[in-house]
């Protein structure tokens, strides 16, 4: 079954725009002008039930708009998207009753009183009865090692503990989707772990389909088979994260190992020297010239050793988030 | 050394102007009042000649020329410093080559101005509109007077509030404190009302304070309702007060500042 | 569906008192101001008085019934529609988001979920010195007129609420206007005196635009036998015809609302 589908989902804002300086100042107080921007530009997905999903692009990408469409808090400019059955902005509460929606620089916990209340205030939100609300707590605790956070005012906690007690204030329900904007913002390396190991559990035990933004390459390495790519407002790749790499980069990694020295130079018409050790070079190749040059290569020069590789995915990755 | 504290004034200014619909609604809500205080006078003179010693113009122009001097007097950089303070943000002016007090006070300078202009606005359009006849000083001097003791307030009222704010320094939640400071403030310094309706005995006491130097004698000055060598007599006074409070503000300061650093924040 | 609501609201109420609590010294100092605000204009009132036997027609008696109306009303509206202040941080900060994808609906929680205990207990002197005034009323206005006056102090109390709702709509839709609960506020600062005593032009803008006089003048007009049938049958219909209208002004604003960036 489907849990997320959009058709051509568009999205535009209105931004003011103002002259720089005072004079631009005491302009804008009369007379605002106003730019349209398109955030997101006709962006039609599906997601099964159960996946865990990968959303990357740079800033500004328009990621977030999307996270927004789907859960209803943005009408969309243009477009559809059914969620779990329901149209998100209509804001149905058997549909709100079955997702949640994890901002990383966000808190819904009350900042001077501990977590505790605002779990119960969520229990009272979501109707939970008494013994599935101690149920849900008891895993959750477990789970996110919870046990001495919860009666310390969430100001007095770190951010680990903050974001894992986040996690838990909106996962009391059992929400079948879960959106995730950034989990592992500001966290450091164990607490990311921690953090990834749990998305994983919970999307394991209980179904749950995720779709999750990070700019955090392992979040995605480890948790994603299938990543969805958006640059601009477009939709740029949606496909198994393996395959990324032989839809992105253009071309190839070709390393070889001479038995005598030999200069960069000499090798610049073969491809891009990226390395270059005497002994040893590397080269970037295009895509559909790896075996022409690599004859020539190993032709022209004392190779010993010579071998082929794709660029890694880390590169890719991080060529997309920092929009390259 | 004085180009930076311009430039602060100078961003402030276009700050303030960027957010035209906070500004608008701190000069509506100070309109609403005006109005209000001004048919309240106006119905409580009725047909009486006078009231208080007030001529009827003098009574109205009293609200008219508060409003002014409301913009004016009260407007400081408390709630900055009480935030600033309890949320840490403190630290990183301490850091940089720039006095605290200089940069705030060129900040409430820009908001002064700002503040001004469109209090001047609002009284004009209120005399326009209702036909409210002012009163106006006869005598160079008293502008004279009048200006420069309107002056003095003002950096009274900045460093008064810069000591109260700074008590956030103990306490991380001096908002309450400021709240009541201000509230307390404006009634004893004749802001609602000329300090002539309470009973005798209370407004001698109220003149062993400096709240009624801030607004009740300038608009008196402004009222020619005192002779000119009483009125400097108040500047002098007015002088003391300042002096006072500068040394109090930085006292206390200082005193916050090395009680922050040794708690580490 | 009410009593999830209720529990929700309780929930809150208790979690708002807890939050108060962790600022004893500025809940305190807070509290203490509004009681000097309080003090300090009734003494005002008072002094006013010793130069003057009548104001507007007004007895001094008449003018203590103005201003505690006004004060009923003003209180519990802050009471119970405390959430309004906080409504411009709350979609700026992004807690509204929250407010919108949780099953529970977001007018509720932005209005009417944060309860200001402080004013509480500001409100109980109100009542002790409605109290001390009523009793000196003359006797015998009748069971009808009590029951008149309270009637239109909740239906000022409705008003109100409208106008918290429309502000509440404004923060969402504009995302900038800070200071738009202050302005009402201020300008309510004008029902502490009878709405008589404004000029022509002001007194029918408070009474048909901006309806001070309908929310804290006319109930205590209406005590001292001075409001007539027609202002209280107009005065029922502004209420009724406020809410619809804040109510459809809310849902078109949560209908453009954009969420605050990243």
């Amino acid at each position: 079954m489907l849990s997320i589908e959009t058709r051509a989902l568009t999205k535009n804002f209105s931004v003011p725009e103002k002259d720089p300086g005072l004079w631009g100042s005491v302009k804008s107080l009369f007379n605002r002008r106003w730019r349209q921007v398109r955030a997101v530009d006709s962006v039609s997905i599906k997601i099964e039930e159960g996946e865990l999903v990968g959303f990357l692009g740079a800033n500004g990408a328009g990621k977030t708009t999307t996270l927004k469409m789907l859960s209803g808090l943005l009408t969309p400019t243009s477009g559809e998207a059914v969620v779990l059955g329901h149209v998100p902005w209509k804001r149905k509460s058997a549909f709100q009753r079955r997702f949640s929606l994890v901002m990383g620089q966000r808190t819904q916990l009350w900042w001077e009183i501990p977590a505790l209340e605002t779990f119960r205030l969520n229990q009272v939100i979501y109707g939970l009865s008494d013994a599935d609300y101690k149920k849900n707590l008891g895993e959750l605790v477990d789970l996110l090692e919870l046990q001495d956070c919860l009666s310390v005012p969430v100001k007095k906690l770190s951010l680990g503990q903050r974001m894992r007690a986040e996690l838990a204030a909106a996962l009391l329900h059992k929400p079948a989707l879960l959106l995730l904007d950034e989990p592992t913002l500001g966290l450091d390396v164990v607490m990311q772990q921690k953090v990834r190991a749990f998305i994983k559990e919970y999307n394991k035990r209980n179904k749950a389909t995720i779709l999750l933004t990070s700019h955090n390459m392992d979040d995605v390495v480890e948790l994603c088979p299938r990543v969805i790519v958006i640059e601009l407002g477009r939709l740029l790749y949606d496909g198994p994260l393996a395959q990324l790499v032989s839809r992105y980069a253009d071309h190839k990694i070709i390393r070889a190992v001479f038995d005598r020295e030999v200069k960069a130079a000499d090798l610049a018409h073969l491809g891009t020297v990226v390395e270059d050790g005497g002994l040893k070079a590397v080269l970037q190749v295009p895509r559909g010239q790896v075996s022409a040059r690599a004859a020539k290569l190993l032709q022209g020069f004392p190779v010993v050793d010579l071998t082929i590789d794709e660029v890694p995915i880390d590169d890719i990755v991080r060529r997309i988030f920092t929009h390259k | 050394m004085i180009r930076k504290y311009w430039t602060a004034y100078a961003i402030s200014l276009q700050e303030t102007l960027q957010r035209r619909s906070s500004l608008l609604m701190d000069r509506v809500g100070g309109v609403a009042i005006i109005v209000s205080l001004y048919y309240f006078w106006k119905a409580l003179l009725g047909t009486k000649p006078s009231f208080l010693g007030y001529s009827g113009e003098q009574m109205l122009s009293y609200v008219l020329v508060m409003n002014i001097l409301r913009s004016f007097v009260f407007t400081g950089r408390g709630w900055q410093l009480v935030g600033e303070i309890s949320s840490g943000r403190i630290s990183s002016y301490l850091v940089r080559p720039i006095s605290y007090h200089g940069y705030t006070l060129a900040l409430d300078l820009a908001q002064k101005t700002v503040h001004l202009a469109a209090a001047f606005l609002e009284v004009g359009v209120l005399i326009a509109a209702i036909g409210a006849r002012v009163y106006l000083p006869h005598s160079l001097s008293t502008w004279l007077l009048f200006s420069v003791s309107v002056a003095v307030s003002s950096l009274l009222f900045f460093f008064m509030e810069f000591m109260v704010s700074s008590l956030a320094f103990w306490t991380s939640e001096s908002g309450g404190p400021l709240f009541c400071f201000e509230l307390g403030l404006q009634f004893a310094a004749g802001t609602f009302f000329p300090l002539d309706v309470l009973p005798h005995s209370l407004q001698k006491a109220l003149a062993m304070t400096p709240f009624p130097y801030m607004v009740f004698f300038p608009i008196n000055i402004y009222l020619e309702r005192m002779a000119p060598a009483e009125a400097v007599k108040i500047l002098g006074i007015q002088a003391v007060w300042l002096a006072f409070f500068v040394w109090a503000a930085t006292a206390v300061w200082k005193l916050g500042l090395s009680n922050y650093s040794a708690e580490g924040g | 569906m009410i009593r999830r609501y209720w529990r929700i609201w309780i929930q809150m109420a208790q979690m708002s008192l807890q939050a108060q609590l962790a600022y004893p010294l500025g809940s305190f100092g807070f509290l203490i101001g509004k009681l000097m605000r309080l003090f300090f204009f009734f003494a005002f009132v008072i002094a006013i008085f010793r130069h003057t036997d009548t104001m507007a027609g007004y007895s001094l008696l008449d003018m203590a019934v103005f201003f505690l109306t006004f004060n009923l009303v003003d209180m519990t509206a802050q009471i119970f529609f405390r959430g309004i202040y906080g409504a411009r941080r709350a979609v700026s900060d992004g807690d509204f988001d929250f407010y919108l994808i949780q099953p529970c609906s977001p007018l509720f929680r932005m209005a009417f979920t944060t309860v200001d205990f402080l004013d509480v207990a500001t409100i109980l002197p109100v009542l002790l010195m409605i109290g001390i005034v009523f009793a000196r009323l003359p006797a015998g206005l009748g069971l009808g007129r009590y029951a008149l006056y309270t009637l239109l102090t909740f239906n000022g109390i409705g008003i109100a609420m409208a106008i918290h709702i429309f502000v509440a709509g404004l923060a969402v839709r504009t995302q900038e206007l800070e200071n738009t609960i202050w302005i009402y506020r201020d300008i309510m600062f004008m029902g502490k005196f009878p709405v008589d005593i404004y000029g022509g032009a002001a007194r029918w803008v408070l009474t048909l635009v901006i309806p001070i006089a309908v929310m804290v003048t006319f109930p205590a007009k209406a005590l001292l036998g001075i409001l007539s049938p027609a202002w209280t049958v107009y005065a029922l219909a502004l209420c009724a015809v406020f809410l619809a209208a804040s109510l459809g002004f809310w849902l078109d604003s949560v209908k453009r609302y954009t969420s605050s960036s990243s």
